[in-house]
């Protein structure tokens, strides 16, 4: 580590003043002219047959230009997930098919010259549906007698376990040890289940595409996306339009959190501008958003332990089964995570089995979710361990301190669980999960208040419960990311990155390390990404990579570019160039104390001397996925009449490695900590009998407004990953791991019930309380 | 595409007049035309240009003029009194901006389930003021149960009297921004140690809303250190048909729990 | 329907659909800062001025704002001279993605108009139509809290 004048400091987010301003655009802020709208009909039951589809109507409307449903339209088997090539997820999705298979899958689209008029169009597609039995509970899907949801000829492209005729999206197992031989050594077995819930990503802007031409005739697709290179390829492959022939420009993006990691809409708009060579122009609503585009996949996550009377555990084994609705977008990853992700954390247990099934509902699809997998895994993990903790009467925080993996350390289950493919083993370099405990547990007040039970009102009773984590950075051996530099007359950076500021922040972050290499002010540096035909390439916006694979892409890039300022300073200053280094700007000579400026650096090779341009570019990949850690503390108010649980006090600490700056590193970990408050005791998919999601809409989906959160605290816990550019880790998806189990753990210590599934509303506790008797 | 034609009348009088026409209503702030189905709707009344955005302290009673919205009505009852029923309902209903458009005529005149307004309103024993076909004042218990009343009637505004009451008002939500299942309005008035006068409603229970009368009687007159208000919700018989979220018989069971609170609350207890 | 708008103090003369709302007529008219999220008064994302009343233009209808005056968060501050409140949110980290931020800015403006000194449960209150994915609020909040130090110290 070294004095760095741009790493670690919290400098503005590029972009915000121009959004704040109410400057920038986002995609439905960009003036297409004269595009045609496109409106989507959607299924109104969860699973039938197309009889018949009459489409005369619709197209009589006024303004009527185009109606688009699988009569019509190309029939190429894709996946919507938008992840690398080839997809993990099975290719089971068709632009329209004659099947439908959940409430909200699509059925046609209309394209006007007015938005109305789409919209009038597709009330007047008349569709007879023969209904097929619907298949809601995901634990009945592998029974013989469940209905079978995908009949024809899906498949998948890797080779991973894929059983559609059982209605088997993906299965993993694992292991090592010997099971039995665990248990049997163990003083006691603990087993229980827990459920997690569906839940939307509510990105606060809908997703947005359009598409129009540009002068030489070429594609362009302006989109609200994670992966915009996903998105050219796959929109290539299922239209059938060379890659050379689309540009996808990502404008700001408003919120993603996997939400936006979807290839939904590009398509359509871009069948639609292709057929009719016209601009067109699709903009989700609410409920479209709720109903059709992704959710958090629910899992139900068995755990089974034997225990040894200190604590130890002698075998562990995780059963999850995984909803991952009408299609599989995900259902391999985001199913394999909940194992890789929690499992290496404890990598002392020797004998170890992991099996985990996604399965087809008539429910809406799973996708990618900040947490991806994760997220259920730690719910259960966390809940289990603090019975464990209590019934071995240890301090789960000291138990914690006694069992999680530490720097120096490996786990099998690195090697054994990928992202599609076999994983890679690794060791962990960085891990200050201690210090995230203590100092935790410190800004809390964890010793004097956990299982206390202070009144704190009439019925009302405190209780506190803490949730350890890790993720991961990036997919090692698949990620990849690219950036390129050049110079400028006045000593200034152009940077174009593929990777993909969706808010995050990227865009600064990755500004700061190429300045940081440089030794300038982050505002030398301009930074253009995420345009397919300006930028290089990049995975995109998830699994986060963004800081740990861009980031290493950009220190690579400008190491470059700095060879080459002290190429030329050499030259200029008749020095040798090992006695030369960059500061403030300059390249100073050590020895003599000369020194030559950067504008003068770019006068000299632009215009002056053996003219050329100074600019680099570099590609990066992972060969490991060094993961941060968090430790997470709830203290709840639960009143005993209500069973209301509040959240009055959540305090996380973190360690992300080095924070490129901090003040964002802490909003990703608010934002995650709010959204997972919000999930884990008031979000909802409420569905009726039919599969029917009856609250799409945010005044029915109730999401945390700044009156419902707690008192927030967070703490960066400085680390340093030698893998990674200036010693970073992620920070992204982390947080939203926590919050349920440690709420979980907190209303137990308050009140003495488990909640074994997710949302935890007051009825739910009062019921538990009820069937407990503790009221 | 449907045409909406709208007016903008200047004085009761044209207001009238429109009333007659098929498929024209009033709008004050337009939220609850907006949230309701527009598809009946032929013409807009604009009540912005009518002498109704009044506030008027009289000796006895105070006079809100039905276009002022949530957000005037609690400025300018805070200045009367900061704890007056309706700035404890009104200032936590819906949000910021919500509040500066919905209209006290308007949320009369929809009373929708989750109505904040309503309660208060209730348990005030407000009139509210029609004009048109009847013209007058009217109790509101009669005006929401009688239908007639509504129609072909501008609300012009609500009288209520300037009575010192203790309140407590409940709405039951999931976040603070949020539509409640129920609300729970209690006033209560003491001289001395004794109970003179109580007023309980619950609104959002089946029926739309309920003064727990029998509850009233039970109270009244009381000492009010003798009222024990654990238990005193099992004197009650309240009905819900149960929400998305939330069963019919945890509502009941959290109404209950409500009216002990608020009653220990009011009584200082 | 035809009528004149007064937008950020500039008068235009706009026609419009008898059953339009004001969000559609602001975002038809160039003011794209307004941002749509929800189109059912509950985000906030959407949130103007009108006559300085906050108010959520989706659930407006055009034809009632006609003559009034409306102001947007381009109407306050400009990326050449960005109103304190804007710059606060930049500085603090209050913008992430962005898209709720004009209508957070505005909830603060008003809130500071007329409490120049507001506690911590009044700025809550300020924003408690505003739905924020990204930041978990904090940093909002501390935002509003700078920027009416700032303001208060420099009149």
């Amino acid at each position: 580590m070294g004095d760095y004048i741009n790493i670690g400091r919290s400098v503005r987010k590029i972009d915000a003043l121009s959004l704040a301003t109410g400057a920038d655009k986002f995609t439905d802020d960009y003036e297409i002219h004269d595009p045609l709208y496109i409106a989507i009909l959607y299924s109104p039951v969860a699973h039938a047959e197309i009889k018949q589809i009459d489409v005369s109507a619709a197209e009589k409307v006024r303004g009527v230009v185009d109606v688009l449903y699988y009569g019509n339209v190309q029939r190429v088997l894709h996946t919507t997930a938008g992840q690398g090539y080839p997809e993990p997820s099975p290719y089971d999705a068709l632009l329209f098919d004659r099947r439908v298979r959940f409430v909200g899958d699509r059925v046609a689209l209309a394209a006007a010259e007015t938005r109305e008029a789409a919209i009038e169009a597709v009330k007047k597609i008349e569709v007879k549906y023969r209904d097929l039995e619907p298949l809601f509970d995901m634990e009945k899907a592998m029974d013989e007698s469940a209905p079978r949801i995908h009949v024809d000829d899906e498949y998948t492209k890797i080779p991973a376990e894929y059983r559609p005729e059982q209605n088997l999206a993906a299965e993993i197992k694992i292991g090592f040890g010997d099971l039995e031989r665990g248990f049997n050594e163990a003083d006691f077995i603990e087993e229980q289940s827990y459920r997690m819930h569906y839940a939307s990503h509510c990105a606060i802007e809908p997703h947005t595409s359009c598409a129009y031409f540009d002068d030489r005739g070429r594609l362009v697709i302006v989109t609200a996306t994670q992966v915009p290179f996903h998105v050219r390829r796959i929109v290539s492959t299922v239209l059938d339009i060379p890659v050379m022939m689309i540009r996808v420009i990502k404008p700001r993006i408003g919120g993603g959190f996997g939400g936006k990691q979807e290839v939904i809409l590009e398509p359509l708009v871009a069948l639609v501008a292709w057929r009719n060579k016209r601009p067109a122009k699709v903009v989700m609503s609410r409920k479209e958003v709720f109903i059709s585009s992704r959710t958090r996949h629910p899992m139900r996550v068995r755990l089974k332990t034997g225990v040894k009377r200190d604590g130890r555990i002698s075998a562990i084994e995780m059963d999850c089964l995984m909803n991952t609705g009408a299609y599989g977008t995900h259902a391999l990853t985001v199913l394999a995570n909940a194992g890789g992700k929690v499992l290496p954390l404890f990598n002392k247990i020797e004998n170890l089995k992991f099996h985990g099934r996604s399965v087809y509902t008539n429910l809406p699809v799973g996708g990618a979710y900040r947490g991806y997998g994760a997220t259920q895994g730690y719910f259960a993990f966390n809940q289990h361990m603090d019975i464990i903790a209590r019934r071995t009467d240890q301090d789960i925080t000291d138990f914690f301190k006694r069992w999680h993996i530490r720097e120096g350390e490996t786990s099998a289950v690195f090697k054994a669980l990928g992202e599609g493919k076999e994983g890679v083993s690794q060791v962990i370099n960085s891990c200050k999960l201690d210090e995230c405990i203590d100092r935790g547990a410190g800004a809390i007040g964890w010793h004097g208040k956990r299982g206390k039970r202070i009144e704190s009102g009439r019925n009302r009773v405190k209780g506190m419960g803490m949730a350890i984590a890790m993720q991961g950075s990036g997919i090692p051996g698949i990620d990849m990311a690219a950036a390129s530099m050049k110079m400028n007359d006045d000593g200034s950076f152009n940077l174009y990155v593929g990777a993909t500021d969706i808010g995050t922040g990227s865009d600064t972050i990755l500004a700061q390390i190429a300045a940081e290499v440089l030794k300038i002010p982050v505002e030398m540096i301009i930074v253009l990404s995420s345009d397919t035909d300006l930028t290089p390439f990049d995975t995109g916006a998830y699994a986060s990579s963004t800081t740990y694979i861009s980031g290493g892409a950009v220190e690579k890039c400008a190491e470059d570019i700095k060879n080459q300022l002290l190429d030329t300073a050499s030259v200029m200053l008749k020095a040798e160039k090992d006695s030369l280094k960059l500061d403030a700007g300059k390249v100073i000579d050590k020895k003599t104390g000369k020194k030559v400026p950067y504008d003068k650096i770019a006068y000299h090779t632009l215009y002056i001397q053996d003219q050329f341009q100074i600019q680099a570019q570099a590609s990066c990949t992972a060969s490991e996925s060094p993961p941060p850690f968090i430790a997470q503390f709830a203290e709840v108010d639960v009143d005993r009449s209500t069973g209301k649980a509040e959240v009055v006090k959540f305090v996380s600490a973190v360690d992300c490695g080095q924070p490129v700056n901090p003040v964002l590193a802490e909003g990703q970990v608010e934002g995650a900590v709010v959204n997972g408050l919000s999930y884990a005791l008031c979000e909802d998919y409420i569905f009726n009998s039919k599969g029917r999601m009856v609250n799409p809409r945010f005044w029915d989906y109730k999401i945390y407004t700044a009156a419902d959160i707690p008192e927030i605290i967070t703490i960066v816990v400085n680390s340093f990953e030698k893998s990674g550019p200036f010693g970073v880790k992620s920070v992204g998806e982390i947080g939203i791991n926590g919050p349920a189990p440690a709420v979980a753990n907190a209303i137990f210590d308050a009140v003495g019930v488990r909640m074994y599934e997710t949302p935890m509303t007051p009825e739910k506790v009062w019921k538990r309380m009820k069937e407990e008797g503790v009221n | 595409m449907k045409e909406i034609k709208w007016y903008f009348p200047d004085n009761l009088k044209e207001v009238s007049a429109l009333f007659k026409k098929d498929g024209v209503i009033p709008h004050g702030g337009g939220t609850g035309i907006l949230k309701a189905s527009m598809s009946s709707v032929k013409g807009l009344i604009d009540l912005a240009l009518l002498p109704l955005g009044f506030f008027r302290v009289n000796n006895g009673t105070i006079e809100i003029g039905a276009a002022q919205t949530y957000a005037e009505v609690i400025e300018n009852m805070r200045k009367i009194d900061p704890e007056h029923i309706l700035v404890k309902a009104l200032s936590v209903s819906a949000s910021t901006p919500l509040r500066n458009r919905i209209t006290v005529g308007g949320s009369i005149a929809l009373f929708p389930p989750w109505s904040d307004l309503m309660g208060p309103l209730i348990a005030l024993e407000a009139d509210i003021s029609l004009y048109g076909s009847r013209e007058g004042d009217f109790n509101i218990t009669s005006y929401v149960n009688d239908r007639h009343l509504a129609r072909g009637n501008l609300i012009t505004g609500i009288k209520i009297n300037r009575d010192r009451w203790t309140g407590y008002y409940y709405r039951e939500t999931r976040t603070h921004f949020d539509y409640p299942a129920f609300t729970v309005t209690i006033l209560l008035k003491k001289a001395g140690k004794v109970i003179e006068d109580t007023r309980i409603v619950i609104v959002g229970c089946t029926g739309r809303f309920r003064r727990l009368l029998e509850l009233e009687e039970y109270i009244k007159g009381r000492d009010a250190g003798e009222v024990e208000p654990g238990g005193i919700s099992e004197k009650i018989k309240i009905d819900f048909t149960g929400k998305k979220s939330l069963s019919p018989g945890y509502i009941r069971h959290l109404v209950k729990v409500r009216i002990e609170r608020g009653l220990a609350t009011v009584l200082g207890n | 329907m035809e009528g004149i708008f007064k937008i950020n103090g500039k008068e235009i003369k706009v026609s419009f659909k008898s059953d339009a709302v004001l969000l559609s007529l602001l975002r038809e008219n160039g003011c794209t800062e307004v941002k749509e999220g929800c189109r059912e008064g509950e985000c906030g994302s959407c949130v103007v001025l009108l006559d300085g009343r906050l108010v959520n233009s989706c659930q407006v209808f055009a034809a009632s704002a006609a003559g009034k005056e409306i102001t947007t968060v381009r109407g306050i501050g400009n990326i050449h001279s960005p109103h304190p409140i804007q710059s606060a949110f930049a500085d603090s980290g209050a913008v992430q993605c962005g898209f709720c931020t004009p209508g957070m800015v505005l909830a603060a403006y008003c809130l500071l108009k007329k409490n120049p000194d507001p506690r911590e449960d009044e700025i809550i209150e300020a924003i408690d139509g505003n739905l924020c994915r990204c930041t978990g609020y904090v940093k909002i909040i501390e935002a509003v809290k700078i920027a009416a130090k700032r303001m208060r110290e420099n009149g």
